[in-house]
């Protein structure tokens, strides 16, 4: 594997990069220094632009692009949220970021609000990270008495306040506009868009919502240039990703490669392949809301378009590696349970949908039902796909779907064995 | 102006328009259970998804905002399906209590099943149980079963009311409408939350149980309860005879209006239904210690005729006195001013109506008659009837409804006032206290059994149009007035008979400037 030529985390080696007096030393808040003094924010969004920085927390939305939308003049204020709700099962990168270089996220934060000219920025942290809330509290602090927050920051007249928000531990608020109404002190519901957050969000005025990791990459992008950030990963998806690698795998964890790296390379070479007698089953390559590839599949580019093309998606590039001995029924139980427990009930096909399936799999898991009731389950998620409010029906349908579709034989097979046995075979 | 065509039909519109408002004004119905013309779009329920050409998704018709070209699709078979699996989702956990469920006859869920799903239910699992009869205040019952969770009772209280009395607890399936534990929905406009409830979830314990829906006959009317004026629909009963069952009428309901209630009324004015039927005089009669002595109309109107037409001949018309009201309409009003200001020069006109309360600042206006301001655009400065008037030598005295008994004097200085006056008579379409301290009383019609016309608050002449015929004998109050006119001999045409109240009404809309355009 070839390493990255810029990486986001090439620093995080260091002892206590998290203390402000470390992050300085190996150069922190040097990019964000040159960006305010000598750059235009219009220039800063152009290069952002330039290197096809996709949104990191799921979706894939160009960074730039998504700046570019904010009404010059809106005449109200505009606000940035930077979303650390990280609730995507197998996702653990932000959280990584965040415990170990807090201030990076700061940088990106203090130049993204000098390019969209932001005063207040807003991370909302999930509420079950008390640590790396309280490490980011102290960044927030630190950087407020060295003048790197605060008004007039670096006497350029640019001011910025950063609060962070902690949720009260809700999936759907990693949604956007669920987000929003949260920290609005609302519930966590999503908003029907039009209008969307960009014209209208926080308190009804234009707000951007960027990833942790999106966020990181920005001081880097303006570090070294468009160009090269782009080179280090694929054309119309630059950088490189922070890959989360959980399940039957020697070594788990966080690693940080190219963007377009193959699946089979993060698993066997990074990762250090399946544990002794373990043979691989399956892979989620984007979080539980990716649906599963086969190891048939698994020679695929880990960026948004291939996984795409592939009917999957990179999402938060979250890869659960599943062994042979693990059953897909457990899987499917485990996806089924969650999205009935995280719908937020707003609306019906979601609301009702996630909840149905989740009957009929416990039923199932009960000894009290037959291959049919996938076909059922098939349907239901089927009818929920692409008619909800916010992108959480697809999240739930799509995984679901693919697991019965790609292992439908063994899933009848548990089926059938759990009647037999009258119980469940987890 | 845009030009869409949806189901091949063309419409016009104004920009900012809705898919879900263009088609209602092409006479396309989309489905519907969250949206209310009241509230923004809230796109939560999913049923009134259609298809637009050239987006591969189906959108929201209530919140999609049309452009020009648009072609709509309100039937395809995409749409078709989508409505159903939104139905089936409902349906699944829905108690299908319809045959013990108040809504039913008037529940979209049901409408909707029956016009765009009647397919067999396939949910084999366990439905939740929840709670069936939680009091959230007022006479309101919650049945968190068949709540389809369309939050509009929610909306409603945050954005008309502004006291967010309800909200939505948990999340997912799990989802629940709850009120404050200690504070339960407390406004008088409650009874418009299971007016906008689309299914059986809030019921309101006044009409819960006591008919089918389908028995029930809607004509529209005006709430009298204050002088806003609002636009009511009557929901009459009309299959069963007073014989077997005394009530007729059971409930009233806003009858949307934009410039007046707009979709809402409040339950004073709702609850004011029952003074259709309950504790109605049916006939006149002459009280009587032991039994009442029953009366002829036609005896009546001579006996109070002969009265007057003594005093006025001895030049005494100041020892007859009127207590009128200003719920009286427009026409009987005028008719009052043409007899007894005009026509008899009585000094002794007084006014009593019921006391006034404080406004709310939204549809109450406080005034607790419906015509206030009609009076005084008639001519007369209604002042209230205080024990003065019981104080001169009265020897004749017409009184028009109750409200004396709730304003002049305790009951005891009412019933020495009284007991000096020669003859008293009272016109009054309820029983009250009244009507022991008087010598004759005339039945007459409520509100929802005549015509006519009142003034609003706002000055705003609205039409009041029979729904009922009187019970009994009783008469509406421009009917009584025009007879004794006649029998009293005045001119000016308008009693000529028979009584008509477009002759008054005529009359009243070429002497009065106010009343001339339009009404």
């Amino acid at each position: 594997m070839e390493a990255a030529r810029i990486a986001l985390t090439s620093r995080f080696g260091t002892k206590c990069m998290d203390s402000l007096p470390v992050y300085l030393e190996k150069g922190g808040y040097k990019t964000a220094r040159r960006v305010l003094l000598e750059m235009t924010p219009a220039a800063v969004i152009e290069e952002v632009k330039k290197a096809w920085l996709r949104g990191r927390g799921g979706a894939g939305f160009p960074a730039g692009v998504k700046w570019g939308f904010v009404p010059k003049s809106s005449g109200k204020p505009k606000y940035l949220c930077v979303n650390a709700d990280e609730g995507e099962p197998g996702t653990f990168k932000d959280r990584y970021i965040l415990g170990l270089a807090p201030h990076l996220v700061l940088e990106g934060v203090l130049i993204a609000s000098y390019a969209l000219g932001v005063g207040d920025a807003f991370i909302y942290i999930r509420g079950e990270d008390v640590r790396v809330a309280q490490c980011l509290e102290n960044a927030v602090s630190e950087a407020l008495a060295g003048g790197y927050l605060g008004d007039n920051i670096f006497g350029k007249g640019f001011s910025l306040k950063v609060q962070v928000f902690r949720g009260a531990g809700a999936y759907i608020c990693g949604e956007e506009t669920a987000l929003l109404e949260s920290i609005e002190g609302k519930q966590g519901r999503p908003r029907l868009k039009p209008p969307f957050p960009v014209s209208m969000g926080l308190f009804g005025c234009p707000t951007v919502i960027n990833n942790v990791e999106t966020l990181c990459n920005i001081p880097l992008i303006l570090e070294n240039g468009a160009e090269l950030f782009l080179k280090n990963g694929k054309p119309r998806d630059g950088g490189t990703r922070l890959f989360g690698v959980s399940g039957r795998v020697r070594r788990p964890g966080v690693y940080e490669l190219p963007v377009g790296t193959l699946l089979r390379d993060i698993i066997f070479e990074n990762a250090g392949g399946l544990g002794d007698g373990l043979t691989l089953k399956a892979v989620i390559p984007g979080g539980i809301s990716s649906p599963i590839l086969t190891p048939s599949e698994i020679d695929i580019p880990m960026d948004f378009d291939s996984l795409s093309r592939a009917g999957s998606m990179l999402g938060s590039a979250a890869i659960i590696v599943i062994d042979q001995k693990t059953p897909i029924f457990d899987v499917l139980r485990h996806v089924a349970r969650f999205y009935a427990h995280e719908s937020c009930g707003k609306c019906t096909p979601c609301r009702i949908g996630t909840a149905w399936i989740r009957k009929i799999v416990e039923r199932l898991a009960a000894g009290n039902g037959e291959g049919r009731d996938l076909d059922e389950i098939m349907r239901l998620a089927e009818n929920m796909r692409g008619k909800t409010l916010c992108p959480m029906g697809d999240a739930a349908a799509l995984p679901i779907q693919a697991l019965i579709r790609k292992f439908r034989a063994e899933l009848d097979l548990s089926i059938g064995r759990i009647q037999g046995k009258g119980e469940a075979v987890c | 102006m845009l030009n869409i065509r949806i189901d091949g039909k063309g419409v016009t519109v104004a920009e900012g328009t809705t898919v879900l408002r263009a088609a209602e004004a092409a006479g396309i119905a989309i489905p519907h259970f969250c949206y209310h013309p009241a509230f923004p779009p809230e796109g939560s329920c999913r049923v009134c998804l259609v298809e637009i050409e050239g987006i591969p998704k189906l959108e929201l018709a209530c919140a999609t905002e049309v452009r020009d070209g648009m072609k709509v699709s309100t039937q395809s078979s995409r749409v078709r399906e989508a409505r159903r699996d939104v139905l089936e989702f409902l349906l699944a956990e829905h108690p299908l209590d319809c045959p013990i469920c108040d809504k039913a006859g008037e529940c979209r869920l049901q409408d909707y099943f029956a016009e765009y799903g009647l397919f067999p239910g396939d949910f084999r699992e366990a439905k939740e149980k929840r709670d069936k009869r939680i009091r959230i205040g007022g006479k309101l019952l919650l049945d968190r079963e068949r709540c389809i969770l369309c939050t509009r009772c929610v909306r409603f209280l945050d954005r008309i009311i502004g006291t967010s009395g309800l909200g939505v607890i948990n999340r997912g399936n799990r989802c629940e409408i709850a009120a404050h534990e200690s504070r339960p929905v407390d406004t008088i406009y409650a009874g418009n939350l299971a007016e906008i409830c689309p299914v059986g979830a809030i019921t309101d314990a006044d009409f819960r149980f006591k008919t089918r829906v389908w028995f029930l006959e809607s004509r529209e009317s005006l709430c009298v309860s204050c002088s806003r004026g609002c636009n009511i629909w009557v929901d009459v009963h009309p299959g069963l005879s007073r014989a077997v069952r005394r009530k007729r009428v059971f409930r009233f309901r806003p009858r949307p209006n934009p410039d007046v209630n707009q979709y809402w009324m409040c339950d004073i004015g709702r609850a004011a239904y029952a003074a259709a039927d309950e504790e109605r005089h049916e006939a006149a009669f002459m009280p009587r210690s032991g039994r009442d002595l029953r009366l002829s109309w036609d005896k009546a109107f001579i006996l109070i005729s002969e009265k007057i037409k003594a005093s006025r001949e001895l030049g005494k018309t100041d020892r007859i006195a009127v207590v009128l009201n200003t719920g009286l309409t427009n026409e009987e009003l005028f008719l009052c001013d043409r007899i007894f200001r005009r026509g008899l020069g009585l000094k002794n006109i007084f006014f009593a109506d019921p006391p006034a309360r404080k406004p709310d600042g939204f549809l109450f206006t406080g005034e607790m008659t419906a015509n206030p301001r009609g009076a005084r655009e008639v001519g007369f400065a209604p002042v209230p009837a205080g024990p003065e008037f019981l104080a001169a030598e009265t020897e004749l005295l017409l009184v028009f409804g109750t409200a004396l008994a709730e304003t002049a004097g305790k009951g005891s200085a009412l019933e020495k006032a009284f007991s000096r006056i020669g003859t008293k008579v009272l016109f009054a379409s309820r029983a009250s206290s009244l009507d022991r301290l008087v010598d004759i009383v005339l039945p007459t019609a409520v509100s929802v059994e005549k015509n006519g016309s009142l003034t609003n608050i706002n000055g705003r002449v609205q039409d009041l149009v029979k729904a009922l015929e009187p019970v009994g004998e009783c008469l509406a109050e421009w009917e009584i007035l025009s007879r004794i006119g006649r029998e009293l001999g005045l001119g000016g045409g308008i009693f000529e008979p028979p009584p008509a109240l477009e002759k008054t009404r005529r009359a009243m809309n070429s002497d009065i400037p106010f009343f001339k355009v339009g009404g």
